[in-house]
């Protein structure tokens, strides 16, 4: 049981990680959309197992939220965008595909090494994936400085939403339903918001790469 | 305390009006609300003055967390009666004077939460309550400073001048209160003042000069002085009178009530460093004083000279009560108290004049106006008599009190320590040196701006201003009158407010009657016989005249000086009557000249026109400020390459700073 537990736990958060780093490497943006939503059932699949393992029915009830917010609803906004632009493609982000996994490799390192400290205050079978999770939230970050087009960007900015979800889940198995269902809201709040201000980007400027915004500065 | 608070609900329910009623019963109703207000304020401060009674007032309820307290005790009760004083005068003004964009809603609501918060200063008595009211001030007159916007760049860069002296003055304040509240078991102003004591030395020394520091920029005293000339002529007359009277002397009053009442006296270097910002003060603004050519700058700069003086009488006070000599000590506290409210009353009276003469000529230009004399009579009376107390003109109140701070001064040589004793004779100088300049630049004043011939349209055609503005006007010239001929009557109100911080010494060195008798320091003045004698002699003069004087008079212009043909271009103007001190000065003020000729082409020997300009600007902002915000202006532009616009810069910063603070922690 524990065994099936643990390898469950691992290949549920090796999913989300693995994802994070799949979105860096694909361009399409459909396919980045697809990740995403990958990553949003792993993430749910890691809530669920931590919650059957610990008899916890809050943690559940997150579990099967995160799956209908993060699996279904987010990534099926995101596609209703992408559709605006079937074709559309990161092309050119600013630091190109290889050398994004690589950083991206570098930053799993960094963030191993920095949660020793972590892990380290009590040392268990789900507090051991901690850097997985930080490991996300980077390079969902770099995701979001490194890509041009709007909807990577938005995605950037889940990655790091799930990432901090999956932390707050493997450390204190769970943050209260009431704030994990405030935090997801604000995520939908925030993707519905930036499906306007794209929607009205393309309006403006045929495109919705933020590059074009700088001149907005003065 | 409840008539006190009525009159702060009169203010407050002036500004609620002024806030909602409609444009055309808006000055009114809530100028005649606050005037209210400020002669009952005017009421309860005689009262506290006469009876030493002080009462306290605190609720919870104003202000979170800490409620608002409120005491009135003989010192902040001189304060409340300059403030309201010149408040009422203000409003009655106003009540003419509004119109265009003094008269909006947010100007009547700004000047009348300034008339509000310039009565509740001197009552706050918790380190809140007292940043509170102060901060309110300083937003509501920044506001008013905005109101007019026929010269909006100007008055944008006096806001922008004013806004940041102020607020570092504020901090500096607040900073230095709450290194006094370390060691209190509250914040208000009787814990403060029961626990100062165990302060060590040097807390004390330092809460005093981040205290002095603000107060100080309050006051105007250089090198803070730069806002005043500024701000001062960019607000709207009724507030630039306030500021001029009553705002600057709340940093007097916090001088007084944090060094002298809640720090206890401290040591004798606090007083000879107050004093001595007096002293620069005095000289710095009496100099540019007499070369300013702008009706209101003149008077702007005229305030950092009283306010000087102010602060020479406050800091020898505290030098020699520090050697001593407590008697001399009252008596120099004495002088600067009085001093603070004949200010208050002739400074507003002249800035609400200088108001009149700008709305009926259009400009406060001293070399465009002239013989204003004969179309406003009754503003040019006012002038003269303010002017002349200015100029310690005896009979009038800038005598009385300069001739008291100058006993305050000469009379503690005899026996004081070394620092009092520098403190004295730099005080006596400036003093002595202002006087002096003070009488050119308000010569000048009058002499350019009422007397002689109109030296442009505007001011040949000027009209004399509405009763409301000939009234508040009026109204401001009795102090000067009272406090001129009768001081005695006046001065035994200041005696206890004087006391503040001396210890238990209560009695007055001045004797009682009308006038000024200090029999202990063996000097003595009695400006109502100088008056009697100076009429009578008057008189004589003129029977005199009468009798010897030719039957038949030839009728010439005046000052025409016996021409027949006289042109307004003929006249002294503004600039040419400051020029010989301009040049005696030269080192200090710094002036700039151009002279541009141009000749006719076909000859060098004749000229078609020459151009003159003369400038004289602020050396010290020159000097001392611009490098300072040149440097700022630098930091800011290369701080302003790091952003670009380019939001994945943006993002990258934060990017780069989430793993640089994961390695440092890890």
């Amino acid at each position: 049981m524990n065994s099936t537990y643990i390898a469950a736990l691992e290949l549920a958060a090796g999913a989300v990680l693995v994802s994070a780093v799949m979105t860096l490497w694909r361009r399409s943006v459909r396919s980045i959309v697809s990740m995403l939503s990958l990553q949003g059932m792993a993430l749910s699949v890691v809530a669920i197992v931590l919650a059957l393992h610990e008899h916890e029915g809050a943690l559940f009830v997150t579990g099967c939220l995160v799956f209908v917010v993060k699996g279904l609803v987010v990534p099926g906004l995101l596609r209703r965008v992408s559709r605006l632009d079937p074709r559309s493609r990161e092309s050119r982000p600013l630091v190109n595909v290889p050398a994004s996994l690589v950083f991206a490799a570098v930053l799993i390192v960094l963030s191993y090494v920095v949660s020793s400290r972590i892990t380290g205050l009590s040392p268990s079978d789900a507090t051991h994936l901690v850097p997985v999770g930080i490991a996300t939230v980077l390079v969902g970050y770099f995701m979001l400085v490194t890509r041009r087009r709007a909807v990577s960007k938005i995605v950037g900015l889940i990655l790091v939403d799930n990432g901090i979800a999956l932390v707050t889940f493997l450390l204190t198995s769970g943050v209260p339903l009431i704030v994990e269902l405030g935090s997801s809201l604000d995520v939908l709040l925030v993707v519905v918001v930036l499906q306007f201000l794209m929607v009205s980007m393309r309006h403006h400027s045929d495109t919705d790469r933020l590059t074009e915004m700088k001149g907005l500065r003065d | 305390m409840n008539l006190f608070l009525a009159a702060l609900g009169f203010c407050a329910v002036g500004a609620v009006c002024a806030a909602t009623l409609t444009r055309r019963v808006r000055v009114p109703v809530s100028a005649s609300l606050a005037t209210i207000g400020c002669l009952l304020a005017v009421g309860v401060a005689l009262q506290v003055l006469i009876t030493g009674d002080s009462s306290t007032f605190h609720t919870a309820q104003l202000l979170p967390m800490t409620g608002l307290s409120l005491t009135l005790d003989p010192l902040g009760a001189l304060f409340i009666l300059a403030s309201s004083f010149v408040g009422a005068a203000a409003c009655v003004y106003c009540v003419g004077y509004a119109r265009g964009a003094m008269a909006s809603r947010t100007a009547m609501t700004m000047l009348m939460i300034f008339v509000l918060t310039l009565l509740a200063v001197p009552a706050a008595s918790s380190v809140m309550s007292f940043m509170f009211c102060w901060e309110l001030m300083a937003l509501s007159s920044l506001l008013l400073i905005l109101t007019d916007q026929s010269h909006s760049r100007e008055a944008r860069g006096a806001a922008l001048w004013y806004g940041v002296l102020t607020q570092l003055g504020a901090a500096s304040i607040l900073i230095g209160l709450l290194l006094m509240t370390s060691t209190s078991s509250g914040q208000t102003f009787a814990d403060l003042s029961a626990h100062s004591l165990s302060l060590s030395p040097s807390t004390r020394s330092f809460a005093f000069v981040l205290v002095l520091l603000g107060f100080a920029s309050k006051a105007g005293a250089v090198p803070f002085h730069v806002w005043l000339p500024k701000a001062h002529p960019e607000a709207p007359s009724p507030a630039s009178a306030l500021m001029s009277s009553s705002m600057v002397a709340m940093g007097v009053y916090g001088i007084i009530r944090v060094g002298a009442d809640l720090l206890h006296g401290g040591t004798v270097w606090w007083w000879v460093a107050v004093a001595l910002l007096g002293v620069v003060s005095a000289l710095y603004g009496a100099l540019h004083a007499t070369t300013s050519t702008d009706l209101k700058r003149l008077l702007a700069y005229s305030t950092i000279d009283i306010l000087g003086l102010v602060l020479i009488g406050v800091g020898a006070a505290g030098a020699l009560n520090d050697s001593g000599l407590p008697s001399v000590a009252h008596l120099a506290m004495m002088a600067a108290l009085l001093l603070v409210v004949a200010h208050a009353a002739f400074k507003g009276a002249l800035f609400l004049a200088a108001g009149a003469v700008e709305r009926a000529t259009g400009t406060r230009n001293l070399d465009e106006l002239g013989g204003l004399i004969h179309t406003m009579p009754s503003t040019a009376l006012v002038v003269a008599i303010s002017a002349g107390s200015i100029m310690a003109v005896p009979t009038l109140s800038g005598f009385s009190s300069e001739w008291l701070l100058l006993q305050g001064l000469l009379h503690g040589f005899t026996d004081a320590s070394t620092p009092a004793l520098i403190v004295m004779l730099l005080g006596v100088i400036a003093l002595a040196l202002t006087g002096g300049l003070t009488a050119v630049a308000f010569v000048k004043l009058f002499g350019i701006g009422f007397l002689g011939q109109p030296r442009s349209v505007d001011a040949a055609n000027a009209v004399e201003v509405p009763l409301s503005m000939r009234i508040a006007m009026a109204w401001l010239v009795i102090p000067s009158l009272v406090i001129g001929v009768v001081p005695g009557l006046f001065i035994s109100l200041l005696n206890r407010a004087a006391s503040t911080g001396m210890g238990a010494t209560v009695v007055s060195p001045i004797d009682h009657g009308t006038g000024l008798v200090v029999s202990q320091l063996r000097g003595a003045i009695q400006p109502a016989a100088l008056l009697v004698g100076l009429v009578g002699v008057l008189a004589l003069v003129w029977l005199v005249n009468q009798r010897l004087a030719q039957r038949h008079a030839r009728r010439v212009d005046a000052w025409g000086c016996g021409r027949d043909l006289q042109t307004p271009r003929m006249q002294y103007t503004a600039t040419s009557f400051a020029e010989p001190l301009q040049r005696v000065f030269a080192d200090v003020l710094r002036p700039q000249s151009d002279v541009e000729v141009t000749h006719v082409t076909e000859s060098r020997y004749y000229e078609q026109s020459i151009m003159y300009e003369n400038r004289v600007g602020d050396v010290l902002e020159a000097r001392g400020y611009r490098p300072i915000i040149t440097a700022a202006f630098r930091v800011g532009v290369f701080a302003r390459r790091l952003q670009n616009g380019s939001i994945h810069r943006y993002l990258a910063f934060g990017f780069v700073a989430l793993l640089v603070i994961l390695v440092v922690v890890a």
